[in-house]
């Protein structure tokens, strides 16, 4: 159950992108072709390993729908990685994808990592966005990128643990704040050298090689 | 203001004008005074009157104090006096300076909110307050959105769910190093997050649990004041139907967090006179927090998941030892009772690990016993008793060893007779004098057989000794004995509930009831009774169902009550109807409907109790194959065989015990049919949503898509139109071109076949695209036969077609529809060439007319000089003439006068040369 980091996830983009089975597919291993409405926001949860070192990922998966997007715009500031998802048969979604960006940008924090997802790629007949115009989309907005298939859970781990991975060479690289956990990252317990209330003293201790 | 009057009561008056001329005065001079200094003076007087004059203040002065608030932020002092006042006036809780007769029922605050909120920028004006750190404006800010939402909790709460970070913000103030604040916070938080899942959502991934366990924990866990309280109530409200934050809560490891507050630290306090108030309190919303988790009507997967950590990490361990504790307050023992109780439910590892506790006494005795010496116990705490009652049915829930444990301890083995078992208590209840404990032991009972037809079996074994040197009795017929002896409502229900339970799914024991003959009889009494209120009403139902049992799981070995017997006497002694009547009046029953709800039994006094929760379902999923069985017709009325073989009997028992087998197998074959078709009607339900509001999309798609069509169709006539008359053109230039070619033929030869060649290859042009034109309408008219049998499978579409298809044959005819557009596009393109082309041709006419023309003039004018230089010809062969005339004259004049004159030719040069010489002579 002892982590060394938990990270906050949330997964946005246009509603019916898949953004509840991607999620249902890390989390449970598991496909639903009907996909109740997300109403608001759901919550899942999983460990992964990086670097030989448990991570605790704690993600929320957005509702699409417009009428949401007040509820869905709170959650921004407290994520250290977003999976932002388009639907590769469905060109609008990808057209959608700068007004996403923007919102994000506006409300989260500027460290907050960013993986761009096309899913759905098991329907190459009915493919409307290119690859390569995802690449390109990504490259010139700084993101990383990945197709997906929630469907034959296609690069669904890859995506959820590349983020991950980013977000811990940023840790790496003293870029966040890890002490700040608005940030959307925490310190596991196992973490701590002593008790609880010298957590932000064990912290410090860990981080030593990059901070000075 | 009569109404404002009112309010304020007669007497007043006096006192209230001045109070109103104050207030009008200060109002005044806020907002017109220019000297800051002025201002925070005037509104801190207005500050002071607030309370005592509510309604003037509040009416006269909330724009004016607005403004201030908009205005004169960099003020901390005013803007603290300000949002005091408006507190003030919000706020409905009496204050020491009210009158009684001041608050009145009137909800002023209420109205005052409305008004407030009526422009949400007011309330995002001061969440932005937040952001100041002053203790002046900080501070009042937190109260007055507290009282905000007290008051208008919906509406305050869809306005702070909009305003970007606004509940986050609210979040941050429980970092706040002020503890008044962080406090304040807390009852600000619980207001904001009643009965709103999205806003629970948000404070939660606000880290709002970490924070609330760490205040818990430095605040001294239960033993904390009521800071504690409000945190576990907000902890409450988070959890409390939401079940993304329960699976938040139990993925974040925060179970294990609570662990620790669980630890009774027993030696010091069991010294102590006892627990505080405060104490209790917190420890009993502890326990409702453990309660929301692992909640029978929580998702079941999420409530096993809970269950599983609380075992793991001794959550369950800490309850059971409280469960043991001295000193524990009754209410606490309760509801730690209940909160184990949910605990076990249905998880096998818990409900083992619950068996084996023992409580701390000399000889150490299983915790359930001691629990259930406390059920069948008058004197017990009644809510206790159905605690334990509880908690022993959660304990057998689903768990098939546990039932064998029970009905273990009621056979006779060769156990230790000093120790005290379950089942010695249980009977001990079933036959006590006290109808509650009648009731409780035979609920357990009946728990301990549910479900489980081995255990019914062995039931039936249990013989009791009654007295002295009579012989013992089955504990079956003994129940049946207490039955028909009468007894308390609550001692026949509890026995009637038992017995359904024991014969339902279980032909041996119907037959062993069948056996003594006084059972049936007692039970017909019963039904067919028409006396009595409703409670009788429930007891003759219950005793119809008992009979219907008897019927459904007869293998008719009892001869005088077989199957088709029993039915025979049920027809000629109830009646039909009447039976149908008793049995349907159980489940009208409000009583029934309350127990049906949820398995907790949650009766504030005794009287309350009628039906268990496991017999409800048990009835529900009888009733109406009892009514089937009672009412299908006779078809074994042939009788008795008289004096068949044993053999013959055994067969057809046998026959129809596999009968039976098999149609258990089907009922049960058909109920997951059942659940399954659910499953499916509900899915093909949403299937059928989705289908109409793509069709309903689909439809708004075709509305914008068949305009278009009809256009291009237009635009299509339109050409054809245009083709037409430049045909038409065409062909007239091609007359006239051609008179023209035929005039011009002489002069022009080339240019004038050019010309015919070009208008050839234009007609071959024109010809070519009429055809186009041809074939774009035909492909026009299929792609409107398309769209309308689209539109015809559309209407259709909502059950037969799968939306991919139609998606896929919209985007065909719509990339069709692009390509005849496109088609269309390029036609008129070369339209528009071939017009130029025609004015060309027109041109190059025009220009070989006009050179024609031209021709024709120079022919004029050469005959015109040919006319004039023949006329001058001819002048000169007259002129010529005459002057042979004149010579042939002079000859003969010369001949005359004798000169010699030669031939003509001579004369000529003759006549040269003199003239040459007259004029050199000149």
């Amino acid at each position: 159950m002892s982590y060394a980091y938990l990270f906050k996830y949330i997964i946005i983009g246009d509603t019916g992108v898949g953004k509840s089975c991607l999620l249902l597919q890390f989390t449970d291993k598991r496909f639903q072709p009907v996909h109740d409405l997300t109403i608001g926001v759901e919550f899942g949860a999983r460990m992964i390993t990086i670097d030989g070192k448990q991570i605790k990922l704690q993600i929320w998966d957005t509702a699409g729908q417009e009428s949401f997007r007040s509820i869905t715009r709170s959650y921004y500031r407290g994520a250290a990685g977003a999976l932002l998802v388009y639907d590769i048969t469905r060109r609008d979604t990808f057209n959608h994808l700068t007004t996403w960006l923007e919102d994000a940008r506006q409300h989260s924090n500027s460290n907050m990592v960013i993986m761009l997802i096309g899913n759905k790629s098991d329907l190459e007949a009915r493919r409307e966005v290119k690859k390569e115009e995802g690449e390109a989309f990504a490259r010139e907005h700084g993101l990383i990128f990945m197709e997906t298939s929630a469907k034959t859970a296609a690069n669904v781990e890859e995506a959820f643990i590349n983020t991950a991975k980013e977000i811990y060479q940023k840790i790496q690289d003293g870029v966040f704040d890890i002490n700040n956990e608005a940030n959307g990252i925490k310190i596991g317990p196992q973490h701590s050298p002593a008790s609880q209330s010298l957590n932000v003293g064990g912290s410090g201790g860990n981080q030593g090689g990059n901070c000075c | 203001m009569d109404y404002f009057r009112k309010v304020l009561g007669a007497p007043q008056d006096v006192q209230t004008n001045s109070g109103a001329d104050t207030v009008e005065r200060l109002c005044e001079r806020v907002s017109s005074s220019t000297l800051l200094d002025d201002r925070r003076d005037a509104v801190r007087a207005l500050k002071a009157l607030s309370k005592k004059f509510r309604l003037e203040v509040g009416t006269q002065a909330m724009d004016i104090l607005l403004n201030v608030l908009e205005h004169d932020r960099t003020d901390a002092e005013i803007i603290g006096y300000a949002l005091d006042t408006f507190y003030h006036i919000m706020s409905n809780e009496p204050t020491d300076e009210d009158d009684v007769s001041n608050v009145s029922g009137h909800d002023l605050g209420g109205q005052f909110t409305e008004i407030f909120i009526k422009h949400a920028e007011n309330v995002s004006l001061l969440l932005s307050f937040l952001e100041e750190y002053d203790f002046h404006v900080r501070w009042p800010t937190v109260k007055l959105l507290t009282v905000l939402l007290t008051n208008r909790q919906k509406e305050l709460q869809e306005i702070i769910l909009v305003v970007p970070m606004g509940v986050s913000r609210l979040m941050d103030l429980l970092s706040d190093s002020r503890e008044i604040i962080r406090n304040d916070a807390l009852l600000l938080l619980n207001q904001l997050t009643k009965g709103h899942a999205n806003i629970q959502k948000i404070v939660a991934f606000e880290n709002a649990f970490e924070r609330i366990i760490d205040i818990i924990r430095d605040e001294g866990a239960t033993d904390g004041g009521i800071v504690v309280e409000d945190c576990l109530l907000l902890l409450q409200n988070l959890l409390r139907n939401n079940a993304s934050n329960q699976n938040f809560f139990k993925e974040g490891s925060y179970i294990q967090k609570l662990k620790p507050f669980f630890q009774i630290h027993d030696e010091p306090h069991s010294k102590q006179i006892g627990w505080s108030a405060q104490k209790v309190t917190n420890m009993h919303l502890l326990l409702q927090l453990v309660r929301t988790l692992v909640s029978p009507n929580n998702p079941q997967n999420q409530t096993v998941a809970c269950q599983k950590v609380m075992n793991q990490c001794g959550l369950l361990q800490d309850l059971c030892s409280i469960l043991m504790a001295s000193g524990v307050p009754a209410d606490v023992l309760t509801e730690t009772i209940n909160t184990v109780s949910e605990v076990i439910r249905g998880s096998q590892m818990n409900q083992e690990y619950f068996a084996s506790v023992l409580a701390p006494s000399t000889p150490p005795r299983p915790a359930i016993v001691v629990l259930l010496m406390s059920m069948v116990n008058e004197k017990q705490p009644f809510v206790l008793r159905c605690a334990v009652l509880y908690c022993f049915q959660s304990f057998l829930y689903k768990n098939e060893v546990g039932q064998s444990q029970i009905i273990q301890t009621l056979l006779p083995t060769a156990a230790d007779a000093n120790s005290i078992t379950a089942g010695q208590l249980l009977c001990g209840g079933l036959f006590s004098a006290d109808p509650l404990s009648n009731w409780f032991a035979s609920v357990a009972l009946l728990h301990a057989i549910v479900e489980n037809p081995t255990q019914k079996e062995q039931l039936l074994r249990v013989q009791l000794a009654t007295s002295l040197g009579s012989p013992p009795v089955s504990l079956l017929q003994q129940c049946c004995n207490m039955l028909s002896q009468g007894g308390k409502l609550q001692t026949r229900i509890g026995l009637l509930m038992i017995l359904c339970g024991w014969l339902s799914d279980c032909p041996i024991a119907v037959s062993h009831f069948l056996n003594n003959t006084a059972n049936v009889p007692y039970l017909i009494s019963q039904v067919s009774s028409s006396e009595g209120d409703e409670h009788e009403a429930i007891v003759q139902g219950l005793c119809a169902f008992l009979l219907g049992i008897c019927m459904l799981y007869n293998d008719d070995t009892s001869e005088a009550f077989s199957k088709t017997a029993l039915k025979q006497i049920m027809q000629n002694r109830i009646g039909l109807e009447s039976f149908t009547d008793k049995l349907s009046q159980v489940a009208q029953n409000e009583s029934y409907t309350r127990a049906a709800k949820k398995p907790h039994l949650y009766h504030k006094h005794p009287s309350e109790i009628v039906f268990d929760y496991e017999f409800t379902r048990l009835f529900k999923s009888l009733e109406n194959e009892v009514l089937k069985a009672v009412s299908g017709s006779g078809s074994n009325m042939n009788g008795r065989k008289s004096g068949p073989s044993t053999e013959q009997y055994k067969n057809l028992l046998k026959e129809q015990e596999d009968q039976v087998l098999l149609l258990r197998q089907r009922i049960e074959e058909l109920q997951s049919h059942a659940i399954s078709a659910d499953k499916s009607i509900v899915e093909l339900q949403r299937q059928v949503q989705q289908l109409k509001d793509q069709n309903a999309l689909l439809k708004a798609q075709k509305g914008s898509l068949s305009p278009a069509s009809s256009i291009s169709s237009d635009e299509v006539d339109s050409l054809k139109r245009e083709v037409e008359s430049l045909r038409l053109q065409l062909h007239n230039s091609h007359i006239f071109s051609n008179t023209v070619s035929d005039e011009n033929k002489e002069n022009d030869p080339d240019g004038a076949s050019v010309l015919n060649v070009t208008i050839a290859r234009l007609q071959s042009e024109l010809a070519h695209k009429d055809e186009e034109v041809l074939s774009l309408r035909s492909e026009l008219d299929r792609v409107n036969e398309v769209l309308k049998q689209k539109t015809s499978e559309q209407t259709a579409a909502s059950s037969s077609v799968s939306n991919a298809e139609v998606e896929l044959k919209l985007q065909q005819t719509e990339e069709k529809l692009k390509l005849i557009t496109d088609e269309r596009n390029h036609l008129q393109e070369r339209l528009t060439k071939s017009n130029e082309e025609n004015l060309k041709l027109a041109n190059t006419i025009r220009k070989l007319e006009d050179e024609k023309v031209d021709a024709v003039n120079e022919k004029e004018n050469l005959k015109e000089e040919m006319d004039t230089l023949k006329k001058e010809q001819d002048d000169l062969l007259v002129l010529l003439a005459d002057q042979d005339v004149k010579i042939d004259k002079y000859k003969t004049k010369l001949k005359e006068l004798g000169q010699e004159v030669e031939d003509d030719d001579d004369d000529d040069d003759e006549l040269g040369e003199d003239n040459e010489e007259d004029l050199d002579a000149d």
